[in-house]
């Protein structure tokens, strides 16, 4: 499926402002999957099972529970908590929290806040750009499609089998494809290798 | 916990605002046995009418409208049957319709477009389908069996020789491999093929492709985080 989904999970009693959040992020025009949680114990028991990009909350559900929240925040380091303020919190609240949200700001920010924040947390996610394959993925992809194990194409090209996987994770990162059989067919219609190539 | 679009189902639920809310809740249906005329019944009396565990038509179905299943749904031993009746009839769904139809649209698509990279395209299909019968056989005949016995022993000691064949890893690796290649498919038919007066079958075959992903994803994530850790369970206490 597709690994460039943001996920973000919202812990706010209102349903208004929660529905108001939600249009906002649905109209973006990005594809964010949204979680709409209850409780600040919901919370603990989802994230230990799945993991979430951006947590959204309202500090008025974790009043009292510092101590549980920092825990929790500790422990998942890759996950953003933005705080989602519409009334006063003293700034001690408010510095738990990575970002804030206020009521006022426009769809816009609120967008690219999300964005950057995400950005900065996974290196990788950036740096798949468009859909061009280098010059030694191609040399890589010919191998993978006659047949040959990681190992073998290590051997040929004088790399570590470490850089083979790589450069196999990258190619199926830009064609979409994983299998060898259908990385064939791909190589085929872009003319990297000639249909005679390919007897079985 | 829920989602923004649609509805998470509970068992008072009318089945007919279900089915309206989200037509896949019939494939649902069709899995667990029960007939569409559903008139103004709820979810839980058609259930208990049909015998089949409310709850496990409900995180089901709440699947379907994608809901994850929260861990806290207890299933028990009794639900095991229930399950694998699910399963079973989907196995079929997938051998004698899904895979069947695409694969006729695909010579079809032969048929209008005698490239030969469509034919390429069907040598991948037929391979991929061979791959997949041989799983789905390979889950009728030795696994379903194997959880049956486990239940029926229950309380007896062990269940002899059959242990051996099956595994929980190797089950999951062949869902990987399944949803993978059904998704190079995918890829293959929007991003690089090209079209030659095949705009509506190709449509066809897109539609009908991801109709099967998603019954697809259901069901592996029904076999890998509800009735794998049953059968562990279930293992265990023998």
């Amino acid at each position: 499926m597709n690994n460039r989904h943001i996920n973000i999970a919202v812990l706010e009693p209102s349903q208004i402002i929660y529905e108001g959040l939600s249009n906002i992020f649905l109209k973006s025009g990005q594809y964010f999957q949204l979680l709409r949680i209850d409780t600040f114990d919901e919370l603990k028991k989802y994230i230990e099972k799945k993991k979430l990009d951006v947590i959204i909350i309202n500090p008025s559900q974790i009043q009292n529970k510092d101590k549980e929240f920092i825990a929790l925040k500790n422990d998942q380091t890759d996950t953003c908590w933005v705080a989602l303020v519409y009334t006063f919190f003293n700034q001690k609240m408010l510095s738990l929290f990575d970002k804030t949200i206020h009521i006022t700001d426009t769809p816009d920010s609120i967008i690219s806040l999300i964005n950057k924040l995400n950005d900065s947390n996974s290196p990788n996610s950036s740096a798949a750009g468009h859909e061009q394959l280098s010059d030694r993925e191609i040399e890589v992809l010919k191998l993978v499609t006659a047949g040959l194990s990681n190992k073998e194409i290590a051997d040929k090209l004088f790399i570590s089998i470490h850089t083979v996987i790589s450069h196999r994770k990258n190619i199926s990162q830009k064609t979409g494809i994983k299998s060898q059989s259908g990385l064939t067919i791909y190589a085929i219609l872009n003319k990297i290798i000639q249909i005679e190539d390919f007897s079985s | 916990m829920y989602q923004t679009n649609r509805k998470y189902i509970t068992p008072e639920v009318k089945m007919s605002d279900l089915i309206f809310d989200n037509s896949s809740i019939l494939l649902l249906m069709e899995h667990f046995g029960l007939n569409f005329i559903v008139h103004d019944k709820t979810v839980m009396q058609l259930c208990e009418e049909n015998k089949i565990s409310v709850k496990v038509f409900v995180s089901f179905a709440n699947l379907y409208n994608g809901f994850h299943l929260s861990g806290e749904e207890n299933f028990s031993n009794n639900d095991v049957a229930d399950i694998i009746t699910y399963l079973k009839n989907s196995h079929n769904y997938y051998e004698n319709e899904k895979y069947p139809e695409i694969k006729n649209y695909i010579q079809e698509l032969y048929l209008k477009n005698t490239s030969p990279e469509i034919k390429l395209i069907d040598k991948f299909f037929s391979e991929y389908f061979e791959e997949v019968k041989e799983h789905l056989s390979y889950e009728n005949r030795i696994a379903f069996p194997y959880f049956n016995e486990l239940l029926r022993s229950g309380h007896q000691k062990k269940v002899d020789g059959q242990k051996n064949d099956f595994s929980v890893d190797e089950y999951s690796e062949h869902h990987t491999d399944i949803e993978s290649k059904l998704n190079d498919l995918k890829e293959l038919l929007l991003k690089y093929v090209p079209v030659q007066n095949d705009r509506v079958l190709r449509r066809k075959i897109v539609v009908s492709l991801f109709e099967l992903e998603y019954d697809l994803n259901v069901h592996s994530t029904i076999e890998e985080t509800v009735l794998m850790p049953l059968i562990g369970k279930l293992e265990k206490s023998l």
